[in-house]
């Protein structure tokens, strides 16, 4: 996934100013910086859920499988699916089973066999860390579970309709220190058959998890590497200064 | 602005550098004692110690650094640098002690050298303790402007060293006590002049990042 000169615009503030920016595959990327500065804008623009808001633009290009997901001929549905999110606040779908959770994007895609949905169902909440926690509950609320549980039904969610791009915003910071170390087990686990690219204003959680850092600040990319360079070695002031807390 | 791991990261700092001078004693005595044929192992001993234990006391503040900040960039290269940096200054103290030990092993009122042995030791001693002073001072500063002079320091000590031991073998007739307590103080020297270019890597690494390996 990669996005050329990307700009996103909200009226008339200009939240992105022109992003260069390629994820590696079956990698993990963390976005960074103070806030304000535009990741999370970032990443909504990563799967088209920014246009959503009223009064928001996109100008620029992000390339998947080499097509512009901007592309007036590309279903925004579509990509949703194969570009997947897990958001800051665990949101299970109050009314629904664990199992209806897990299954509700693949019934909206149609999937109606039952074998099918099964399968997909352990196998995405075995890849999520939480088959064996909720494999004899399946018919229990989602809402039930516990805050880390929730947030690992989501990213099950999120896989079960087999996407290629998991985009995560701030995942953990709901979260306490046990649950919060499940979801980044399974974020590390899940990289060998996805590319991950995840919000954090947790410096360590993006030195823990990620391969790949990126730092931004106010809309633009300051600094983009390898985690443990830019942990190490940082080559912007910017950056240094900002994982130092020497910002301000 | 001032950050929680500000004062701890000053604190270290104070003790790196008090090592330094420690360490540079401990050295510049040791060398003055052989010179000089004077027995001053206990004052060295000690000193010697003062720099083992004070090492152990950077690795516990870096520690308790590391659990409670998790530094990451030049605040985790300082630490990092550090502890290595206390590391060195605690092999000073070693070599020191080792000097003084050979001075009171080979009784050093009575050892008798050739002229030409204790100009050798002289001219190499000088240089090296003028490395000792210029890594500290670097490492004060976290200066690496004197790397390349460094450099060229250590490859004339170098020099000096393989050209002693060509010398002795062959100018000196008979191995004796001057022989081996001079081959073994040398042979000390060259070492420390290694150490005080593992500070300087460490000042090089704290100041840019890049890691250097000047020997």
């Amino acid at each position: 996934m990669e996005t050329r000169d990307l700009k996103a615009i909200y009226g008339k503030l200009q939240a992105l100013k022109g992003i260069n920016l390629k994820f590696p595959e079956n990698k993990v990327t963390a976005i960074m910086g103070p806030s304000g500065c535009g990741k999370s804008t970032l990443i909504r623009c990563l799967n088209r859920i920014h246009e959503l808001t009223p009064g928001a633009k996109v100008q620029g290009e992000v390339i998947l499988d080499g097509i512009n997901i901007y592309d007036s001929k590309v279903d925004p549905v579509a990509i949703r699916r194969r570009i997947g999110m897990v958001f800051q606040k665990p949101n299970p779908f109050p009314t629904m089973t664990i199992y209806d959770n897990v299954v509700a994007g693949l019934k909206l895609n149609g999937v109606r066999n039952r074998n099918k949905l099964n399968e997909l169902a352990e196998k995405s909440l075995r890849m999520a860390f939480l088959w064996d926690e909720v494999k004899n509950d399946l018919k229990k609320p989602g809402t039930a579970l516990s805050g880390g549980q929730q947030q690992r039904l989501c990213i099950a969610r999120s896989l079960a309709v087999e996407p290629e791009v998991i985009l995560m915003d701030e995942p953990c910071s709901a979260l306490d220190p046990i649950a919060t170390a499940k979801v980044e087990e399974s974020i590390v686990e899940l990289k060998k058959e996805f590319t991950i690219i995840i919000v954090t204003h947790n410096l360590q959680q993006a030195a823990r998890i990620s391969d790949y850092t990126a730092f931004m600040y106010l809309g633009k990319l300051e600094e983009f590497g390898e985690t443990v360079d830019i942990f190490e070695n940082p080559k912007s002031e910017l950056t240094e200064k900002y994982i130092t807390g020497k910002f301000g | 602005m001032e950050r929680l791991i500000d004062s701890g990261l000053e604190e270290l700092t104070v003790m790196v550098s008090k090592m330094g001078g420690v360490a540079e004693k401990a050295l510049s005595v040791s060398i003055n004692g052989f010179v000089e044929g004077e027995d001053l192992s206990k004052s060295v001993h000690e000193l010697s110690e003062i720099l083992v234990n004070r090492t152990v006391e950077v690795e516990e503040k870096a520690f308790s650094l590391i659990a409670k900040y998790q530094p990451v960039a030049s605040d985790l290269r300082i630490i990092n640098s550090y502890m290595k940096v206390a590391y060195d200054f605690e092999r000073f103290g070693r070599y020191a002690w080792d000097i003084s030990f050979v001075s009171t092993r080979f009784n050093a009122k009575t050892v008798k050298c050739d002229k030409w042995i204790f100009e050798y030791i002289e001219k190499m001693a000088e240089k090296v303790l003028q490395m000792v002073r210029v890594s500290i001072n670097s490492l004060r500063r976290l200066d690496p402007e004197l790397v390349k002079r460094m450099t060229e320091e250590e490859n004339e000590v170098d020099k000096t060293y393989f050209e002693y031991l060509d010398k002795l073998v062959a100018q000196a007739s008979v191995t004796n006590e001057c022989t081996i307590s001079s081959v073994l103080v040398v042979r000390y020297l060259e070492r420390i002049a290694d150490h005080a270019m593992h500070i300087m890597e460490a000042v090089v690494y704290v100041a840019t990042g890049e890691k250097v390996t000047l020997r």
